[in-house]
C-alpha cells in the first residue's frame, strides 16, 4: 500500500484543481507543494507577488540569481513567455481579479467561505501579519484553502464560524484537506471526495462545520493508484 | 554640465541618516536589500528609526534582519513583522511598536501615493476585516473610510520619508537607473517618495550609457549614487545564504 503523507497529499489533490492556461497564485507553504504535482506540459502560468508571471523551478547553486526571487525570497527560473512588472501592478493584479486561482495555506476557514491565515495571538499580539494574502482574497475568483483538516491538538480546522482575524471574508470556494474535499455553496459545505478508506461519518467526527453531501460523492481524485479499498461502497 | 556627478562615497551619503528619522528601504522578504547602505547603519548604530518596508527581511541574520536585533528600529510601517525571527522578537517583546498591519497592496499604494504627490488612496480591500474594533488597539482612531457608488473604501494616507535608500543593477553617475529582474519591486516609488534618496547599484556607468527607454528610475528623483557590491559578489552573498537555509541545493 502507498503511503502519503498528509500535505503530499493535499498538495495532490489541488494540483488536479487546475487547467492549462490559468494563472494562478500559490501561497507559502503547503500550496507550493502543488507545483511539484504539475506535469511539465500542465500550461499553468504562475504568479509570484513580488512582480513575476510565469516562473518555473528552482535554479542550480552557481545559476542561481540573486536578482530572480519568489515571494519567499528563494531563487527561482523563468519560463519562455515569462514577464516582470513592478509591486504595485502585481499587486493590482491581484485586487483587480486578473490571477485566475489561488490556493492559500489556512489556520481555520468557515462553513461560510470565510478563510483565517495572517494572526494568531502571541504574548498578548497579533502575529505575524498580512503580506499579499488579503488582496488575493479580495480580487481571485477562485480561492482554494489547502490545509490539515485538524490542529496538532486535533481540533478541526473547519469551522462552522472562524474565531481568528479573518484574510477575506465568503471568498473560498473550494477546501482540501487530507481527508476530505468540500465545496463553498451559498447554503454551506458540501463534502465532493473523501480520502479512499474513510467514511462520512470519521470526517464528521472531526470536522466541526456542518456539511452536506454530495449526490456524487467520489473518492479523492489523487491522479496515482493507492491500492486501498473505500470502506463503504460511494 | 546640465547632469551633475550625484556619485559620493557610502558614509558621506549614509551621514544624511540621523537617529529618529522615516527611513524607506527598498525589499521583498530579503531581496532587493541595498547591503552596503545597511551594513553602514548596523556600523552606526543610529536608533529610534521608523522604518518604512515591505517586510522586515530574510531570516537567519540576514542584513536589514539585524538593524531589529540591535534594536535600532522604533517603529514598523509594512505589512509583515514575522518573516525573521529577529523582527518577530522585536515585535513580542514590545521593542517595535506595529501600529497596524497592512494588505501588501495597500502599502505599496500608500508608497505610491506618496511618490506621486497624492494625499492618499481608496482602497477596497480588508473592510469588514481590518476595522474590526479592537483589532488594532494603537490605531489613535478609527481607520477613516468614505463610500462611493455603493462601495465601502478605506482612505489610506500617503507614505513619504527623509531619507529612502534603494537598490538598483545600475546608475549612470547622474542617478539613471536600471533593475535587473524581480528586483524592481517598488524600488522606484520609494525613490520619489524620499525627501533624500541614495541609490545603491552593483555598476556605475557614464552618463549615456543606458538607453532612455531602459531607464526604470529617472536620476531626477535620487539624490546620491553609490556603489554596492558587484554583481558576482552580490550574487555569492545570496547564493551562501540561500543554501545556509536550504532554499538553494549546494553544487556537489
Amino acid at each position: 500500500m502507498l503511503q502519503l503523507n498528509p500535505k503530499e497529499i493535499i498538495a495532490r489533490r489541488c494540483a488536479r484543481e487546475l487547467a492549462c492556461g490559468q494563472v494562478v497564485n500559490l501561497g507559502l507553504g503547503i500550496p507550493t507543494l502543488t507545483a511539484n504535482y504539475l506535469s511539465e506540459g500542465a500550461g499553468v502560468i504562475f504568479h509570484s507577488e513580488n512582480g513575476v508571471f510565469g516562473f518555473g523551478g528552482r535554479p542550480s547553486e552557481f545559476n542561481a540569481d540573486s536578482d530572480l526571487t519568489n515571494a519567499g525570497c528563494e531563487p527561482i527560473t523563468l519560463k519562455p513567455g515569462a514577464a516582470i512588472m513592478d509591486l504595485a501592478t502585481s499587486l493590482g493584479a491581484m485586487r483587480k481579479g486578473y490571477i485566475d486561482v489561488t490556493i492559500l495555506g489556512a489556520l481555520e476557514v468557515d462553513a461560510a467561505g470565510n478563510l483565517a491565515n495572517w494572526a494568531t495571538r502571541r504574548d498578548g499580539r497579533w502575529w505575524p501579519g498580512i503580506g499579499g494574502a488579503m488582496d488575493l482574497c479580495h480580487g481571485t475568483p477562485t480561492v482554494i484553502a489547502a490545509l490539515l483538516h485538524t490542529d496538532k491538538h486535533g481540533r478541526s480546522k473547519i469551522r462552522q464560524r472562524c474565531e481568528l482575524p479573518l484574510t477575506g471574508s465568503g471568498c473560498v470556494k473550494v477546501i482540501v484537506t487530507e481527508r476530505a474535499l468540500f465545496d463553498v455553496r451559498p447554503h454551506g459545505l458540501v463534502l465532493r471526495e473523501l480520502f479512499p478508506g474513510l467514511s462520512v461519518a470519521d470526517v464528521k467526527a472531526v470536522t466541526e462545520a456542518e456539511f452536506r453531501v454530495s449526490p456524487g460523492l467520489s473518492e479523492m481524485k489523487l491522479g496515482i493508484d493507492l491500492g486501498i479499498a473505500p470502506v463503504v461502497p460511494l | 554640465m546640465a547632469y551633475a556627478n550625484k556619485v559620493v562615497g557610502i558614509d558621506a551619503a549614509m551621514r544624511r541618516v540621523a537617529s529618529g528619522m522615516r527611513l524607506m528601504i527598498g525589499e521583498f522578504v530579503g531581496a532587493g536589500e541595498p547591503a552596503k547602505c545597511i551594513e553602514w547603519l548596523l556600523a552606526s548604530r543610529v536608533g529610534e528609526l521608523t522604518v518604512i518596508a515591505n517586510t522586515p527581511g530574510m531570516r537567519g541574520g540576514f542584513l536589514k534582519a539585524r538593524l531589529f536585533e540591535q534594536g535600532q528600529i522604533a517603529e514598523f510601517i509594512g505589512t509583515h513583522i514575522g518573516t525573521t525571527g529577529e523582527s518577530t522578537e522585536s515585535y513580542l517583546a514590545g521593542k517595535v511598536r506595529v501600529a497596524e498591519f497592512f494588505p501588501m497592496g495597500t502599502w505599496a499604494e500608500k508608497v505610491r501615493a506618496g511618490a506621486m504627490g497624492l494625499g492618499g488612496v481608496l482602497v477596497p480591500v480588508g473592510v469588514g476585516i481590518l476595522d474590526q474594533p479592537g483589532l488594532f488597539p494603537a490605531l489613535a482612531a478609527a481607520k477613516p473610510k468614505v463610500s462611493l457608488d455603493g462601495r465601502e473604501y478605506f482612505v489610506e494616507a500617503a507614505l513619504e520619508a527623509d531619507v529612502a535608500i534603494i537598490k538598483g543593477w545600475r546608475a549612470d553617475t547622474f542617478g539613471n537607473v536600471e533593475f535587473r529582474n524581480t528586483g524592481r519591486q517598488n524600488q522606484r516609488d520609494l525613490a520619489m517618495a524620499g525627501r533624500y534618496t541614495i541609490v545603491e547599484v552593483n555598476e556605475i556607468v557614464p552618463v549615456g550609457s543606458i538607453e532612455p527607454s531602459r531607464v526604470d528610475c529617472p536620476g531626477v528623483f535620487v539624490d546620491a549614487v553609490v556603489q554596492g557590491y558587484s554583481l558576482a559578489e552580490q550574487n555569492d552573498l545570496y547564493r551562501q545564504h540561500w543554501v545556509k537555509l536550504g532554499r538553494l541545493a549546494p553544487a556537489a
